[in-house]
């Protein structure tokens, strides 16, 4: 997998093939290894906490996705920026239950957006974990990150369950449709 | 003429065609020599780890966890603590990914500071060793702690070693600075129930610390691994080590651990252990000796074992009652570090590139062959010229990443090198890259494809998996340089030849390296084996050097890669020169104009430095100081010489050569891999008598050498044969010369006559 995944990334550039990279952070234990290996294999991983990474390939609505997750520990955040170069689509993971740590989810998100490398990607909220107890609703979790503040860029929030499936393929159908969108990807 | 020369050669050739067996089998028995044990080395052999020195095989335990608040977090350090970042430390010892797999390895180096804290570290360490040494004294003398619970017979971790040397012996160990401390490290994820590979030793007490996680657990590791005796394996000098790492032969000085054993044997007989020996009383049974895996060995009479390859010391660790093999390397080289093969790293990218030529954009150092340069050569190019090497293993073990690296450092060193392993990051990570990014010039092992999608932190990207490599898009231009332009001032024949895509092409391989590089296949898929690529690879680094220094003498007027001068050289009467030798001025300066770029961007390195250092060091303790003997023997090797010539090389060779050092020297000119000792023995057909003659002792003398016997047998059946009729030859002119002698009525017949 490792080999067909770098020839890929050598032709894809040649024969300009629809590969886009997506990367896809949130703080930890908000569910990004289980949305990835859920949109990969449609299967629900027990996940344990992502030591550095996870990158995978897959196909949806004739698009390649070229997918990033990558560890949320507060200790690892720093190194997020490594990930940003060449990215064309932020996926941003909120445990929507969790009220103690929303206001530092927000936090992270402007930090990354803010960061020049990501000035042209697209923004894909995923609020997730929609069943459990108490979670907060897309409308609470645009309010609390404080998206309006967003000018430019399109951004989208998707109600999610990651471990049911519920809502990736609604997330993803905005992505790929608004990719097609974007000047670099030969859209408008 | 000939080198070869000798009008008569033919003809006695065919003249001894008959009883030829006979005569070899008689003679086998008086004239042919034998290796001689009082035709020894002067020294006294000593212990690379002798009994009771304070050294640890050990230094440190850790352990490290992935704690699901707060990322990788040390959890012990065992006897005492490291100095500095203690997170980073941890970070380094859990490698990305390490949650989709079972089990891994890694190794780093870590670089010791010598501040006043760690001292004080050090020095509580060292008194923890020394108590437990005495308490293995004791044991040894019957002694019994209550706490000690495990058996003598222990074994080492080859890797986990300090590099440093207690400096008694008179040879430099190397001028590195602080020693590097390495790190072997493994990687258990807690589900594991499978597979069993790796470091055993770490894996049983991976195991163990996973039942009992308390630092007891690590003391029990670090005691049995430190309380190992490797008294046993004797110490090389120099040259002995070059010599056996480039010997395929399993026996070689295969005596010095027979002696090491006796003087055992001696030392433990009647006298306490601490007492001064008394050779006056002979030991009233003597344990045997056997060859480890001969029969006796294995039904277990033998009470010490020679190891069956002198290469490795065999040893063995009783962990928890649990007896673990292993092999420490006896003939130890800089910047050879860990269990990797260099086939499988040149099998990696040269296989591919053999399938689909890789065509790389032009850089004058990196792509010396051209666009169509052998990945390979590119790697050796870009670590000689100190370039960003980064080895990339997406969905790889760290294990296979960190094991690219390590043969990376010994392609480019070849055990003569240094410069390499201290900048060598085998496995790193994102969480280190800033200050991976501060080193000017490394070799790093990662698995994170990220840093392909970052040019900007690499100059060379090695990605294992595809088997392809990739100059960086943002690599930094070689610089226009006095020595190139001189050269090409100096040469203006050959100045277009200098880093042109097009003369460096297979039918123009100026620098010789696709030739190699085919040698090098060939002697893969003849399944040569790991020591033999080894020994080339050793060959064409020191071939480079040589290289180097003749271009440096022929650009810069001098070169501090090969000392010695002129003035010394005239002092020894006979043959001279020095260098390496070309067949002719044509083909050297082609040569030099293939290597024109790569030397100049090698120049300024560390390892260039270090080199230089090296060479000043090593001249110190060279026997012949005045002559390159390398020099003299690829003149006979590749020159066409007038007998005139030849007679003055051999003649030099005879008159110099002696002593156990200088034969050690000698052999190491002539590798029993290339040619051994042909050239040499090319002497015994020389027209000239006298040359004959001197050359038959010469050979006489490697022949008893403890070395040079194993050159001695390599030599053909023919050129044994001319020997000994040279020798009966020189002792009837002697018998001659005697009876004529008494028959002229000198002193001695006429004192029998009175």
């Amino acid at each position: 997998m490792g080999a067909a995944l770098s020839i890929s990334s050598l032709f894809g550039k040649l024969f300009g093939s629809k590969e886009v990279r997506i990367l896809m952070l949130g703080l930890d234990a908000a569910g990004k290894t289980t949305i990835l290996y859920k949109l990969k294999l449609n299967q629900t991983m027990t996940t344990i906490p992502t030591v550095g990474f996870n990158v995978e390939t897959f196909t949806y609505k004739n698009i390649k996705f070229n997918m990033w997750d990558v560890g949320g520990q507060d200790k690892i955040r720093p190194l997020w920026r490594h990930y940003y170069s060449g990215t064309q689509g932020l996926v941003f993971v909120v445990d929507s239950s969790d009220h103690a740590r929303i206001e530092e989810a927000k936090t992270e998100l402007h930090r990354i957006l803010n960061d020049l490398e990501m000035s042209d990607c697209l923004l894909l909220v995923f609020a997730n974990k929609q069943d459990l107890d108490g979670a907060m609703d897309p409308q609470t979790i645009t309010q609390k990150l404080e998206l309006s503040k967003l000018k430019e860029r399109p951004w989208f929030v998707q109600p999610a369950i990651a471990t049911e499936g519920e809502g990736l393929t609604e997330g993803f159908g905005w992505l790929s449709d608004n990719i097609k969108k974007m000047p670099k990807y030969g859209g408008k | 003429m000939d080198r070869t020369s000798d009008p008569s050669f033919k003809g006695k050739a065919a003249s001894t065609g008959t009883g030829e067996s006979s005569q070899h089998s008689s003679l086998s028995a008086n004239v042919q020599p034998r290796y001689n044990a009082a035709a020894r080395r002067p020294r006294k052999l000593r212990s690379q780890y002798p009994r009771g020195n304070t050294e640890n095989h050990v230094e440190y335990i850790l352990v490290a966890s992935f704690d699901i608040d707060r990322g990788p977090v040390m959890e012990h350090q065992y006897p005492v603590a490291i100095t500095g970042d203690e997170h980073m430390l941890a970070e380094l010892m859990l490698p990305d990914q390490a949650h989709v797999r079972n089990q891994d390895w890694t190794i780093f180096f870590l670089h010791k500071d010598t501040s006043q804290e760690e001292d004080d570290a050090e020095r509580r360490a060292k008194e923890e060793r020394r108590a437990r040494r005495n308490r293995r004294r004791d044991r040894a003398k019957g002694i019994i702690h209550e706490s000690d619970d495990e058996d003598e017979e222990d074994g080492d971790l080859d890797d986990d070693d300090w590099d440093d040397d207690e400096s008694t012996d008179s040879e430099p160990e190397g001028i590195e600075g602080p020693p590097l401390v390495y790190v072997l490290n493994l990687v258990n994820t807690k589900q594991d129930k499978t597979v069993k590979r790796g470091a055993p030793l770490l894996l049983l007490a991976l195991e163990e610390y996973f039942k009992s996680p308390v630092p007891e657990t690590l003391a029990m590791l670090y005691n049995a691994v430190n309380e190992m005796d490797l008294s046993l394996m004797p110490r090389l000098s120099h040259l002995e080590r070059h010599l056996l790492q480039a010997s395929e032969n399993k026996d070689l000085f295969v005596e010095k651990f027979e002696e090491m054993i006796q003087a055992r044997i001696i030392e433990n007989s009647g006298v306490g252990v601490d007492q001064p020996l008394d050779a006056s009383i002979a030991p009233p049974k003597r344990p045997s000796i056997f060859r480890s895996g001969s029969k006796a060995h294995i039904e277990g009479h033998a009470a010490y074992v020679v190891p069956r390859d002198t290469h490795e010391f065999e040893s063995k660790v009783l962990y928890k009652g649990i007896p673990i093999p292993i092999k420490v390397p006896v003939a130890v080289m800089p910047e050879i570090v860990g269990d990797f093969s260099l086939i499988k790293l040149i099998q990696n990218f040269s296989d591919s590139h053999a399938k689909t030529p890789q065509t790389f954009p032009l850089h004058p150092h990196l792509t010396t062959n051209g666009p169509n340069t052998n990945p390979i050569i590119v790697l050796i190019n870009a670590l000689l010229t100190q370039k960003r090497v980064i080895f990339l293993g997406h969905n790889m073990p760290s294990g296979e990443v960190a094991e690219a690296v390590l043969a990376a450092c010994a392609l480019a060193s070849g055990g003569i090198l240094r410069g390499f392993t201290r900048y060598a990051f085998p496995y790193t990570d994102l969480t280190k890259v800033d200050d991976l990014l501060k080193v000017p010039g490394f070799i790093a092992g990662v698995t994170n494809p990220t840093f392909e999608l970052h040019p900007e932190w690499w100059d060379l990207l090695c990605d294992l998996p595809s088997g392809k490599m990739k100059i960086s898009s943002k690599i930094e231009a070689a610089p226009i340089t006095e020595g190139l332009v001189y050269f090409q001032q100096q040469n203006p024949v050959y100045a277009n030849l200098v880093h042109n895509p097009s003369s460096g092409s297979s039918s123009g391989d100026l620098t010789g390296d696709a030739a190699f590089m085919a040698d090098i296949q060939r002697c893969i898929t003849t399944r040569g084996g790991e020591r033999v690529i080894r020994a080339k690879w050793r060959a064409w680094v020191l071939k480079f050097t040589r290289i180097a220094a003749a271009f440096e003498e022929s650009v810069y007027g001098a070169s501090a890669l090969y000392i010695g001068s002129d003035e010394q050289e005239a002092n020894m009467s006979g043959a001279h020169g020095h260098g390496y030798v070309w067949v002719d001025e044509a083909t050297k300066a082609r040569e030099l104009a293939g290597n024109v770029t790569r030397i100049e961007g090698w120049r300024n390195t560390r390892s260039y430095y270090s080199f230089i250092q090296d060479v000043a060091q090593l001249y110190t303790i060279r026997p012949l100081k005045g002559l390159d003997l390398a020099h003299l023997h690829d003149r006979l090797r590749t020159q066409r010489l007038t007998p005139m010539q030849s007679k003055e090389i051999y003649d030099t060779l005879a008159k110099y050569v002696h002593s156990y050092d200088e034969i050690c020297l000698l052999l190491s000119v002539a590798p029993e891999a290339s040619a051994g000792l042909f050239y040499i023995a090319l002497g015994l057909f020389h027209k000239d008598r006298d040359v004959r003659f001197k050359t038959a002792d010469l050979l006489e003398r490697v022949a008893e050498h403890e070395a040079g016997q194993h050159w001695w047998r390599a030599l053909s059946r023919f050129e044994k044969l001319a020997y000994v009729r040279i020798k009966r030859e020189a002792e009837a002119e002697a018998r001659a010369k005697v009876d004529k002698e008494e028959r002229d009525g000198f002193s001695p017949v006429d004192k029998r006559a009175s």
